[in-house]
C-alpha cells in the first residue's frame, strides 16, 4: 500500500512537472495558432539562467525565476511579431511556413548555446534541491512539489488573466475569431506579440525548475519540446486546463506502469493512451480549446 | 581595344569548349600522377551534436591529442620519414543510422586511410558494416558493448576491454571490500545498447559475487527515474548498480537524493570517471564508485606521450579536465595506427590493397603505451577486442577520482557504508 500511494504521488507531481512548460505552449497555440517546436529551447534557456546565477553570482535558483520570465518575456515579445507576419502572410501554407519557423529557431537556440556554453551536463542548485519531507510512510521531494505548486499557479493566474480582465477578453476573442477581435479594435499583432512574450516567460521560468529536478544542456530540450507537444494533443490544442489535467493523466500512468509493470514500458503506455484519446475523442479530453 | 583578330569567335569558343569537354576525364589521371600525397588522412566519427555530445566531444578531444602529438613531432614515421596526420569529422548527431552515412562521406568523399571509431557502441556497430564494405579498418576508442566484438568485425578494432569483462569483476571487488558483506543488489539500465550490456553486466556479475538481485530494470533515456528509484528504495538493497551514460547517471543521484534514498554503495560503470559529472552533482557526487580501465596513476609508458601521468598534464592543459579513460584511449587509437603503418611501411596515399595490408597490421598489434598493452583477440566473443587492461574499482572521494580496489592498485579505502544525505 505504501508503495501505490508514493507511486500515486510520485506521478502526480510528475504530471505537474510536464505541465509547467506545456501551459505556455498552449497559451501561444490558442492565440497564435502556431505549433511552436522551440518550446524545448525556450526551457532549456531557462535553466542555464538557473545554472549560471547559481555557479556566476551564487543566488537560488528561485531568484532566477522571475528574472527569466521578465528576460525571455522581453525576447519573446520581440520575437512574437516574426512569427505573427509569417503565420498571417500570403504565401502558401502560412501555417507550415510558421512550423518551420519555430523549428529553426529551436536550432537556433541549440545550436547557439552549443557554441556559447558548451555541452557539459549542468544543475540548477535551489534551497529545495535534493531536499525531502517524510510524510507517514510517503517521501515527498519538495523540488518537484514547488514546480506542480507553480504549474497550478501559473494555470490559475492565466485563468484569472484571461477571464477577468480585459485584456484576457481580448486574447479570448482573438483566439476564437481573429477577424472580429480585430473589427472590435483589438490591436491582433501587439496581442500576439504579448502572448508570445508571455508563453516564452512562463516556460523559462519553468526551465529553471527543470535544471532543478533534472539536469541541463543544449541537447535535452528536443525532449520537453516532444512531451509538450503530447501533452498539448491529449488535452487538445490550445485548452489551458487541458494541459493540466492531461499532464498529470500522463504523469500517473507514467508512474503505475513504470512500478508494476516495467519502466522500459513506460512510453509504450504513453503513446498507447495519446492514440486511444484520439481514436475516442480527437478534441482531446476537455474538448474545448482556450 | 579590341580587334577583329583578338575577339573570341564561336569558332574557337566551340573548340575550346570540345578540347576541354574532351580533356574531362582525364583529370583523375593527371591528377594522380602529379600529385604527390604527403599526409595520411584519418577520419573520426562520432557524437558532436545529439544526446551524447559530451561524450563525442571527449573521444573528439582523445584522437586530437594523438594527432596534435604526433604532428609536433614531425608527423607518423615510415620508413625513416615522417609524414603528417590529416583529422577529418563527421558527426552521428547521437544517432547510428547517421554515423553510418558520414562513415561512407568520409571514406568516400574525404578519402580516409583510418576511421577512428564513435562514442557510443550503437553508432559502432552501424559503421561496421561501411567499414567492411569499403575495406577500411576503424580504431574504435571507446565502444565497450559486447556486442560490437560478437559480429566478429573484421576491420573494426577495440581499445577498452568489453563491459562484459569489467562490469562484472568490479563488482565482485566492491562486494569483497564491502563490510558488513553486501548481500543483495538492484540494477538499472538505461534501454539502449551499451548501458543495457552494463546492466546485464553488473547482473550477472552479481550471480557470481553472490549478490542476490532484488531488482533488474530497464529504464527509458528520456523516461522520469522517481518510479524505479521509489520501486527499488522500497526492495531497500545494499547496492545499487546503474548502467548509462553521463545525463542518466546524474538524474539518478539527483532523484535518490530527492526520494531521500542512499544506498550502501551505488556504483555506475562509464561516466563517474569524467570531470563533469562530479562538477553537476558537487558534494552529492561524493561515494559513487564506477570502473575505470586506466587511471593518470597508472605506471604505464611510451615514446610519443611519455608517462599516463605526463598525458593526463596534457591533456588538463588542452581541455582544462583531467581526462578519463576514454579519452585516454582514443588517443592510444592513433599510437596503434602509427605503429600498424609503421610496420606496414607503406607511405600516405594508401590503395585499397594497402588499407587491407594495414588492418592485417592493426590485428598484428602488440604494443605496450601509456594506456596499457595493447593486443587484439583473435578468436571468440571478443574478437578485435583489446581485453588487455585489468578493471579498476574507483569511488569520488572529496571531488576526486580515486581507486579504491583491487587492493594492489588501491590508492584509499573504500567508503562503505556511504553516510545517509545530509
Amino acid at each position: 500500500m505504501d508503495l501505490f500511494l508514493q507511486t500515486l504521488l510520485n506521478g502526480l507531481l510528475i504530471g505537474g512537472v510536464i505541465a509547467t512548460f506545456t501551459i505556455g505552449f498552449q497559451l501561444a497555440f490558442g492565440v497564435l495558432h502556431v505549433i511552436d517546436f522551440a518550446v524545448g529551447g525556450w526551457v532549456v534557456l531557462g535553466g542555464y539562467l538557473g545554472y549560471y546565477m547559481g555557479a556566476g553570482l551564487g543566488v537560488d535558483g528561485f531568484l532566477a525565476i522571475p528574472v527569466a520570465f521578465m528576460l525571455f518575456g522581453a525576447i519573446g515579445y520581440l520575437i512574437g511579431p516574426i512569427l505573427y507576419n509569417v503565420r498571417n502572410s500570403r504565401t502558401a501554407r502560412p501555417e507550415l511556413m510558421a512550423l518551420a519557423l519555430t523549428f529553426g529557431l529551436f536550432t537556433l537556440l541549440r545550436g547557439g548555446m552549443l557554441t556559447a556554453w558548451g555541452f557539459n551536463t549542468h544543475s540548477v542548485p535551489t534551497v529545495l534541491s535534493g531536499e525531502s519531507l517524510a510524510v507517514g510512510p510517503l517521501t515527498v521531494p519538495l523540488i518537484r512539489v514547488a514546480a506542480a505548486v507553480f504549474a497550478i499557479a501559473i494555470a490559475g493566474g492565466l485563468f484569472l488573466f484571461l477571464y477577468r480582465t480585459r485584456y484576457g477578453l481580448a486574447i479570448r476573442a482573438t483566439a476564437e475569431n481573429r477577424q472580429n477581435a480585430a473589427l472590435m479594435g483589438v490591436n491582433i499583432r501587439r496581442l500576439s506579440a504579448t502572448v508570445y512574450g508571455l508563453y516564452a516567460g512562463i516556460t523559462a521560468m519553468a526551465g529553471v525548475l527543470m535544471g532543478a529536478i533534472f539536469s541541463v544542456n543544449p541537447e535535452v530540450g528536443l525532449r520537453y519540446t516532444l512531451f509538450a507537444f503530447f501533452v498539448a494533443v491529449l488535452a487538445g490544442l490550445g485548452s489551458v486546463g487541458g494541459a493540466l489535467v492531461a499532464a498529470l493523466l500522463l504523469g500517473v500512468i507514467e508512474a503505475f506502469v513504470a512500478t508494476y509493470v516495467g519502466s522500459s514500458y513506460s512510453l509504450l503506455a504513453i503513446f498507447g493512451t495519446l492514440f486511444l484519446v484520439l481514436l475516442v475523442s480527437p478534441r482531446g479530453i476537455l474538448r474545448h480549446g482556450l | 581595344m579590341f580587334t577583329n583578330s583578338k575577339r573570341f569567335s564561336r569558332r574557337r569558343f566551340l573548340g575550346v569548349s570540345a578540347g576541354a569537354f574532351a580533356a574531362g576525364p582525364l583529370g583523375p589521371f593527371v591528377r594522380a600522377a602529379c600529385a604527390q600525397v604527403t599526409t595520411f588522412k584519418a577520419g573520426v566519427i562520432t557524437s558532436l551534436s545529439g544526446e551524447n555530445i559530451l561524450g563525442g566531444n571527449l573521444t573528439k578531444r582523445g584522437y586530437d591529442l594523438w594527432a596534435e602529438a604526433v604532428n609536433a613531432k614531425g608527423g607518423v614515421e615510415v620508413a625513416g620519414e615522417r609524414f603528417k596526420v590529416d583529422m577529418f569529422y563527421g558527426d552521428d548527431q547521437s544517432n547510428p543510422a547517421t554515423g553510418a552515412d558520414a562513415a561512407e562521406r568520409l571514406i568516400v568523399q574525404n578519402e580516409v586511410d583510418v576511421l577512428f571509431g564513435p562514442y557510443t557502441s550503437g553508432s559502432t556497430i552501424a559503421v561496421q558494416p561501411i567499414c567492411q564494405k569499403y575495406q577500411v579498418p576503424m580504431i574504435s576508442g571507446s565502444a565497450e558493448s559486447p556486442n560490437v566484438w560478437k559480429a566478429k568485425p573484421e576491420f573494426n578494432f577495440g581499445i577498452i576491454p568489453a563491459v562484459d569483462t569489467t562490469a562484472g569483476k568490479s563488482l565482485a571487488v566492491l562486494a569483497k571490500l564491502s563490510n558488513p558483506m553486501a548481500k543483495t543488489i538492484a540494477v538499472i539500465g538505461v534501454n539502449e545498447p551499451f548501458s543495457k550490456e552494463t546492466g546485464e553486466g553488473f547482473r550477472d556479475g552479481a550471480k557470481e559475487a553472490g549478490l542476490e538481485v532484488v531488482a533488474y530494470e530497464l529504464v527509458p533515456a528520456s523516461g522520469d527515474l522517481t518510479p524505479v528509484i521509489s520501486k527499488i528504495a522500497a526492495l531497500n538493497p545494499d547496492i545499487v548498480a546503474v548502467g548509462g551514460h553521463e545525463e542518466p547517471l546524474i538524474n539518478v543521484v539527483k532523484t535518490s537524493k530527492s526520494l531521500n534514498f542512499r544506498p550502501k554503495a551505488l556504483i555506475m560503470h562509464y561516466g563517474v570517471t569524467d570531470p563533469a559529472f562530479a562538477q553537476a552533482l558537487a558534494a552529492d557526487a561524493d561515494g559513487t564508485c564506477g570502473v575505470s580501465v586506466w587511471l593518470p596513476s597508472v605506471s604505464y609508458k611510451d615514446d610519443l606521450f611519455g608517462t599516463a601521468k605526463e598525458f593526463a598534464e596534457m591533456a588538463q592543459k588542452k581541455s582544462g579536465h583531467e581526462p578519463d579513460y576514454t579519452e585516454a584511449a582514443c588517443a592510444a587509437s592513433g599510437l596503434v595506427f602509427g605503429d600498424a603503418v609503421k610496420r606496414l611501411g607503406k607511405k600516405p596515399g594508401l590503395t585499397p590493397e594497402d588499407r587491407v595490408a594495414l588492418k592485417d597490421a592493426i590485428a598484428a598489434t602488440d604494443i605496450q603505451t601509456f594506456y596499457g598493452p595493447i593486443k587484439f583477440e583473435k578468436e571468440g566473443n571478443h574478437y578485435h577486442d583489446n581485453v588487455q587492461p585489468v578493471p579498476v574499482l574507483i569511488q569520488i572521494q572529496g571531488g576526486k577520482t580515486v581507486a579504491v580496489g583491487p587492493k594492489e592498485a588501491a590508492a584509499a579505502d573504500l567508503t562503505y557504508p556511504l553516510p545517509a544525505w545530509k
